[in-house]
């Protein structure tokens, strides 16, 4: 790894706490190693209860039909395509900071890598239930998998866009899958040779491959990581690229805009980063990881924030022109009518995704709030609301009022089930990720302690006479002799 | 020694291990599992592989035997066939739907001995093949569940069944020997009827037959008696008349004969570009009706000032200008005048009014413009409604004074309809009451006897709508239950010769028509009609004018309700038909239910919100199903119902349909006696009828109050009634369209000319950079072409895509959630520049086939498709029910079944989710056995989860196809009807070949000036063109006008 890394002078240390390589095992191994804490068994079982709830909620759903759900014959698609769109797109944050972060060379990723593309899989399974359970046979569901057939030559449609969902949507698990999993494989060894009991050791001794940490093991290791991020990369900007032509490709005005990809994309991100930020302000209070995630990490997380939803800010608007200059009728409509005007029925969910998703973020540019951990985390909450609303606003703001004026729709609000089946992932969710954060390290133990010299000692070495010395003369002294 | 022969070396040698494992069968081991027992799995012998091979084997295989199982239906062949059925193919059977007076000829599709559908004949000179919804609704009732199964005799509180017809005639005959007997029926136009009824009258003597219609004619009938002296109607003649004044008869809707009148109106409205000419239709009434929302131009006046109305249209016929307060009103009464007088003769007025002087004073009219003759007929008069209200009155008040000894009730349902409903059953309950009804109506639960009659489906008959016509009703299936005819039981009670009405009815006309071949060829035919029409006058009395002018009558001050019928439910004699329940009211788009129809202005009066000027409550009220609920109280007389906001309706009026609130004495019982369906549909208020000491009046005054914090939800299939300028309709006036017959359609053009590639007007082929796939391939090509001009909103198209189609009733519950199935519906626009009193522009919708359709690309597993020929098709059977074709149709005319509507779904007991009920009723009973006998079995019937839509009768081309491949003939196909355009009683729905030059589709298309696509800029190419409408008015019209002019504003 030492490769992907060079030392820097200036930036802060991303482990604090002056940690040596044994502490940095010992921290993160700890809450795997010690009995579950009163407030995970609550967090746990109160997971447990949704994923329960959501799964009666399916039930309901595939035994009674769709009709379980208040959709109508306008309204194809409401809270189900919605809520997958948003669980798709926040699992973007993890596979981007693995792996652009990665060919970036940020070593500040270390810190939250681990926990973030645990998030992506765990975001895209369930963001996986919506498509699959939302069909009205799901029984059928196998026909979109393109499977030589006694059928004739019936075969899928390569030309629509679920299709290609289904691709992306499943190759981005498997190589996020992966991804994650490898970089597991160092780490579960560890915890396999600090297991104490024969049952810990069989199964972390499974999970881990025979891992030796032989140079070999680490060269391949290193190898297969840059492999696999070389093949992320585009994934990260295709799953949410073509997530987006389900709606670019169709003729729906408000869903027929070409800015889709990359709007989706720098959406994706932008929510990513905010439920990344949610989850992992939590780890490092209830599991004691200060050190590991730390403020300069959040910080890092929330200039991602401030940019990704100023780029967002920047599609809404350039919709808005768009749908002006264009002058197609059904498009002004249904950018000016049906979103635009806030006293139209649903106007109120298009104000509250800009206030959400554009005017709140811009308190990051202070680095004040940027360092706060209260505001990060309830700005974090604030950015996925106004993310589920952006997915909302277009899929039933375009569709309820759409090119035929005989045909608009009542007021589309959800019944139980379907705000049961939204509970239902985010049983799955957390039931998934407090497991995960029970049995597996939160946090790369081998590639946290890359970077632990990298930074530390040389800022550490530094900054004692920097901080000391007045800032103009350090500039001139050190960053003009740097040069 | 024996030659050998060997594989392998082992073999040769017979090794040790080769002999083991030729022993071994399995050289693999076959289950992993056998080696867990003890060894743990690391070190299990079966590799990882196999175990991952032998777990996705076993998963696929549970997935496959799970999901294929089918359940098993046993059908039994014919032992013996049947002469004339033959499995799998129609017969079609020449017959008249009767209900009340109501009479059309139609044509039955019967199949494997199922009557399943109703077809106009076109045999008819009445009605020429035109049908209306009701009729095509009532095969469903034929197989309504709540029919009684049985003859059955009041005993205490309960019916029992009596059990056999002699027991039956014996016990009546008992009950009724002595005494005044009185024969209440409907209006009766069968002749055999009649006399049959004249015979038993001789036989009772001082008994006497009434005939009593639910919504009274009796104005007319003694108006006409007043002035020409005949207590008849006469015929008229839309088709002669070139200007037409209504004031508030909704011919084209339910007045008198609305199938006939569509028939004749359109065709006087078709339009053509190289000799456009038109009828001009006035009208004039106080809330929207059917008729009204068609008109060219359309005055609204207090339902109290229609006397004063029509009085001022015949002095104005003298010069005499109208001093109404209304200014708009003034000058349409001039205007009417005008062009009544202009049009010598060829001009027809005529009233919805049951008032005796209203009547009268239309009469004068029509006497003073000379239409008696031409458009009005007297030497061939209407049958179709004969009650006399004063005669029903005091058969109640007979009744009540005990002078009545027993009431024979056939048809009819006073105890539900009659203004006074307890004073009748009161009356009945003092007589002998024996009821004829099918089902155990209000009426029949208070008689002593009950004998039902046969649905006219399973008798024979005949009804003769207007004098000399005859049309013959012969049974196309056995009566399902132990039923007889009304009219054997009044031979056998009569002492008559005839064993049964069969052999009466087939005696009765052999001799009248002359011999058995004529009796046959009548049947075939099920008309017969005079060779030549006559026509004729009758001699004018005015004495009466002058009084009846005296006595019209001025508005009286504060709010009036106008009862009306509605297109489906009626006088609600088929309100048990969830068909008719669940199609949408055209105008008001709301089903299963009946409501206050209130205009803007006093919407602004009650609830303080101005729906016109303030958008946000306009929305408000459209996106939510809950309306407000008002109190409405005319003497004892009062309902509270939901209030249904309409542009429209004159400021002080409002309007309530009757034929709803079907109720049981026991409510409870409502769903056992009446029916699913027509429980808790709406209220009953027959109640607000009055009685002006001559006949029955439909409007009255009445206080309307808003009843606080209540609510009720009405399911409406359409709930924006403006096209938003978009090139959905069009429409202009007649004079532009003569000027100028490209004007209307010029905006399109010039966009086509603007945006194809090379200044082209053809989308089709300059518009996208693709070749057109099916442009050269020739053969058939499916198309349908619709004129807006002369489609009513009738609604007969959608019941008959209901019933070809077995589209599936989904109930009110699911209606308000927008769930409803229907593939073809009647779109109504709001048009012109008076938000008061606006135009209406209806335009039937249905999947418009397109040719670069929307929906295909879009499915992942290819479950739509398109044709060769044109059909955009759904495979059911494939689809996995995305929805995804269903958000990206522009039209929005794909269905998706969101419950199991059907019962036909793998998943049992799934109709009554756990937790709250989401299917109702009706639902229920569309699903039992014998309500599902009215299937066709040509069309799949859709179970749950997958989308369905408008397949242009797919299953009616093939046999066509067939048709015409058995008779080598391609003209065959040419112009094939389906079922919307069969339906039709306007015929503004053709359908055919459009590749064939001559069929009448490529003719309707011809007329590029009228031919437009909607939404033609969407490149969809659909296959479903309409014709521009054209109004014969000098208003400037459509949206596309006000813009027009908005623009040349801004520009100036």
């Amino acid at each position: 790894m030492s490769l992907l890394k060079y030392e820097s002078q200036l930036r802060e240390p991303l482990v604090d706490g002056d940690k040596d390589y044994h502490q940095v095992t010992e921290d993160i191994v700890r809450p795997i190693e010690a009995k579950p804490s009163r407030l995970w068994y609550i967090g746990f079982w109160i997971s447990v209860g949704l994923l329960l709830f959501g799964v009666y909620s399916i039930y309901r759903e595939v035994t009674y039909g769709v009709g379980q759900w208040n959709l109508n014959k306008t309204i194809g698609w409401g809270w189900d395509i919605t809520n997958f769109v948003w669980w798709v797109g926040i699992g973007h944050a993890g596979t981007l900071i693995s792996a652009i972060l990665l060919l970036f060379r940020q070593g500040w990723r270390t810190g939250v890598n681990r926990a973030a593309e645990a998030m992506t899989i765990f975001a895209v399974m369930c963001a996986g239930q919506f498509p699959i359970w939302h069909m009205g046979r799901v029984w059928m569901a196998f026909f979109v998998l393109p499977y030589p057939n006694t059928r004739g030559p019936l075969w899928v449609n390569f030309n629509s866009p679920l299709l290609w969902d289904v691709f992306a949507i499943s190759t981005y698990f498997t190589v996020s899958l992966l991804f994650w999993y490898s970089g597991l494989i160092p780490d579960l060894a560890t915890v396999r040779d600090r297991a104490k009991t024969k049952f810990r050791k069989l199964m972390y001794g499974v999970a881990s491959f025979g891992w030796t940490g032989s140079t070999k093991h680490w060269q391949r290791h290193e190898s297969l990581s840059l492999v696999l991020a070389g093949l992320s990369t585009p994934l990260v900007l295709s799953v949410h690229t073509i997530v987006s032509f389900d709606f670019a490709t169709s003729i729906v005005p408000g869903w027929h805009t070409t800015i889709f990809p990359p709007y989706f994309v720098a959406g994706a991100i932008f929510s990513g980063f905010a439920m990344v930020q949610t989850l992992m302000i939590i780890v490092r209070k209830v599991f004691n990881m200060q050190d590991y995630i730390t403020l300069g990490h959040i910080e890092a997380m929330n200039k991602v924030i401030v940019l990704t939803g100023s780029i967002v800010g920047c599609a809404y608007l350039t919709e808005l022109f768009i749908a002006w200059y264009g002058q197609n009728p059904y498009e002004l409509w249904a950018f000016f009518e049906n979103r635009g005007n806030l006293f139209s029925p649903y106007g109120w969910s298009y104000y509250l995704m800009m206030f959400c998703n554009v005017v709140s973020p811009q308190l990051f540019w202070s680095r004040k709030l940027r360092r706060n951990i209260t505001v990060t985390f309830f700005m974090s909450i604030i950015v996925n609301i106004g993310m589920w609303f952006e997915r909302f606003v277009i899929i039933v703001t375009s569709t309820y009022r759409d090119f035929l004026p005989s045909s608009w729709s009542t007021y589309y609000s959800p019944t139980i089930w379907e705000i049961g089946f939204y509970l239902g992932t985010f049983g799955l969710f957390f039931t998934c990720f407090f497991l995960f954060a029970k049995y597996m390290p939160v946090i790369a133990i081998a590639e946290i302690k890359s970077i632990l010299k990298t930074t530390g000692e040389g800022y550490k070495a530094k900054m004692t006479d920097v901080e000391k010395a007045d800032a103009e003369k350090f500039y001139i002294e050190e960053v003009t002799h740097a040069h | 020694m024996e030659k050998k022969y060997w594989q392998s070396f082992g073999e040769l040698n017979q090794t040790e291990n080769f002999k083991q494992s030729a022993q071994n069968e399995f050289k693999e081991e076959l289950l992993p599992l056998a080696d867990l027992d003890d060894k743990g799995i690391i070190d299990a012998k079966t590799p990882r592989r196999d175990f991952l091979k032998y777990l996705g084997f076993s998963t696929a295989a549970a997935t496959l035997a799970a999901s294929c199982e089918m359940p098993v239906r046993k059908s039994v062949p014919y032992l013996q066939r049947p002469d004339d059925v033959i499995p799998g193919v129609s017969n079609y059977y020449a017959s008249t739907y009767v209900n009340g007076g109501d009479a059309i000829s139609v044509v039955v599709k019967q199949r494997d001995g199922r009557p399943i559908k109703i077809e106009g004949n076109e045999l008819s000179s009445i009605t020429k093949g035109g049908t209306s919804a009701q009729a095509q609704a009532s095969v469903l009732d034929l197989y309504d569940n709540t029919r009684l199964r049985y003859p059955m005799q009041k005993d205490g509180k309960e019916f029992k069944e009596v059990t056999s017809f002699d027991a039956f005639d014996k016990m009546v005959g008992a009950a009724i020997t002595g005494k005044t007997v009185v024969l209440l029926t409907s209006t009766i136009t069968s002749p055999s009827t009649l006399q049959i009824i004249s015979e038993f009258l001789a036989k009772y003597p001082g008994s006497r037959h009434v005939q009593y219609d639910a919504v009274s004619y009796s104005g007319m009938l003694l108006a006409n008696e007043a002035t020409y002296g005949k207590k008849a109607i006469p015929s008229y003649h839309f088709d002669n008349a070139k200007v037409i004044v209504s004031l508030g008869a909704d011919f084209l809707g339910t007045w008198l004969s609305p199938t006939e009148f569509s028939k004749q109106y359109a065709a006087n409205r078709k339009v053509k570009s190289d000799k456009p000419e038109i009828s001009q239709h006035i009208h004039f009434e106080s809330m929207l009706s059917l008729t009204g929302s068609n008109a060219d131009d359309r005055f609204l006046h207090k339902p109290s000032e229609t006397g004063a109305v029509a009085a001022a249209i015949l002095a104005a016929l003298n010069g005499t200008t109208a001093s109404f307060k209304d200014a708009k009103l003034n000058a349409g009464i001039k205007l009417a005048a005008e062009k009544l007088k202009a049009a010598g003769g060829n001009a027809l007025v005529v009233s919805g009014s049951n008032n005796v002087n209203v009547q009268i004073i239309v009469n004068a009219i029509n006497e003073a413009i000379g239409a008696v003759g031409k458009t009005i007929n007297w030497a061939v008069t209407s049958n179709y409604r004969k009650g006399i209200d004063a005669d029903m009155n005091a058969l109640v008040n007979d009744m009540n004074s005990g002078a009545v000894g027993a009431v024979l009730v056939y048809g009819v349902n006073p105890a539900y309809s009659y203004n006074d409903k307890k004073k009748f059953i009161d009356g009945l309950n003092k007589a002998v009451g024996i009821s004829f009804n099918a089902s155990m109506d209000e009426t029949a639960e208070n008689c002593k006897y009950i004998l039902p009659a046969n649905h006219w489906l399973e008798s024979w008959g005949d009804a003769e709508p207007k004098s000399g016509y005859f049309s013959f009703i012969q049974p196309t299936i056995n009566p399902l239950f132990k039923t007889r005819a009304f009219q054997t039981s009044l031979l056998k009670w009569s002492g008559s010769t005839s064993a049964d009405y069969e052999t009466y009815f087939r005696s009765y006309w052999t001799g009248k028509l002359g011999s058995a071949d004529t009796y046959n060829k009548a049947l075939q035919d099920g008309v017969a009609e005079p060779a030549t029409a006559v026509a004729g006058a009758a001699a004018f009395n005015n004495a009466k004018v002058a009084e009846a002018v005296a006595k019209a009558g001025t508005a009286v001050a504060g709010k009036e309700v106008v009862l009306y019928e509605k297109i489906s439910i009626g006088n609600g004699s088929q309100a048990n038909n969830p068909w008719l329940q669940e199609l949408p009211d055209p105008i008001s788009k709301v089903t299963w239910d009946n409501y206050v129809m209130m205009g803007t202005e006093m919407y602004k009066e009650m609830f303080g919100k101005d729906v016109i000027a303030d958008k946000g409550a306009s929305d408000a009220y459209e996106v939510h199903p809950e309306k407000p609920v008002v109190k409405v109280t005319a003497g004892k007389m009062s309902v509270e119902l939901p209030v249904l906001l309409l542009p429209g309706v004159q400021k002080d009026t409002i309007a309530i349909a009757v034929g709803y609130g079907r109720e049981s004495a026991d409510a409870a019982k409502t769903i056992d006696y009446i029916g699913r369906s027509a429980k808790g549909a709406g209220k009953n208020v027959y109640g607000f009828v009055g009685f002006d000491g001559t006949t029955n009046s439909y409007t009255t005054a009445v206080s309307v109050v808003k009843v606080e914090n209540t609510t009720y939800p009405l399911a409406q299939t359409q709930v924006h009634g403006s096209s938003e300028s978009r090139p959905v309709i069009y429409e202009t006036n007649l004079k532009s369209f003569t000027a100028n017959p490209a004007e209307v359609l010029h905006e399109i053009t010039h966009e086509k000319l603007a945006t194809t590639a090379n200044g082209s007007t053809d989308f089709r082929k300059d518009a996208t950079i693709y070749p057109d796939l099916l442009e050269e391939k020739k053969g058939i090509k499916w198309g349908m072409s619709i004129d807006l001009s002369t489609c009513t909103g009738c609604s007969a198209c959608v019941v008959a895509c209901t019933a070809e189609n077995n589209v599936s009733v989904v109930g009110k519950t699911q209606v308000k959630l927008a769930h409803e199935m229907h593939w073809l519906r009647i779109d109504r626009y709001f048009t012109g520049g008076d938000p008061l009193n606006p135009d209406v522009v209806f335009q039937p919708m249905l999947c418009q086939h397109c040719d670069n359709a929307p929906c295909e690309n879009v499915c992942p597993v290819a479950a739509t498709n398109h044709s060769s020929e044109g059909l955009n098709q759904m495979t059911y059977n494939r689809c996995i029910g995305t929805r995804y074709c269903a958000n990206n149709c522009p039209y929005k005319v794909r269905r998706f079944n969101w419950l199991d509507y059907t019962g036909a779904d793998s998943f049992e007991d799934n109709q009554k989710p756990l937790l709250g009920s989401y299917l109702d009723e009706s639902v229920m009973q569309m699903n039992d056995d014998l309500t599902r006998m009215v299937l066709n079995p040509d069309v799949t019937v859709r179970s749950r989860g997958v989308i369905e839509k408008c397949s242009f009768c797919v299953q009616r081309l093939q046999a066509a196809k067939l048709d015409a491949k058995k008779a080598q003939d391609p003209a065959v196909v040419r112009n094939v009807k389906v079922a919307c355009s069969q339906a039709c009683p306007s015929d503004c729905i053709t359908f055919g070949n459009v590749n064939d030059p001559e069929s009448e589709v490529s003719k309707a298309r011809a007329d590029k000036h009228r031919a437009f696509y909607v939404m033609e800029q969407l490149h969809v190419l659909p296959n479903v063109n309409y014709m521009v409408k054209v109004r014969n008015t000098d208003r400037e019209l459509g949206a596309h006008h006000e813009e027009k002019k908005e623009g040349a504003k801004a520009h100036a």
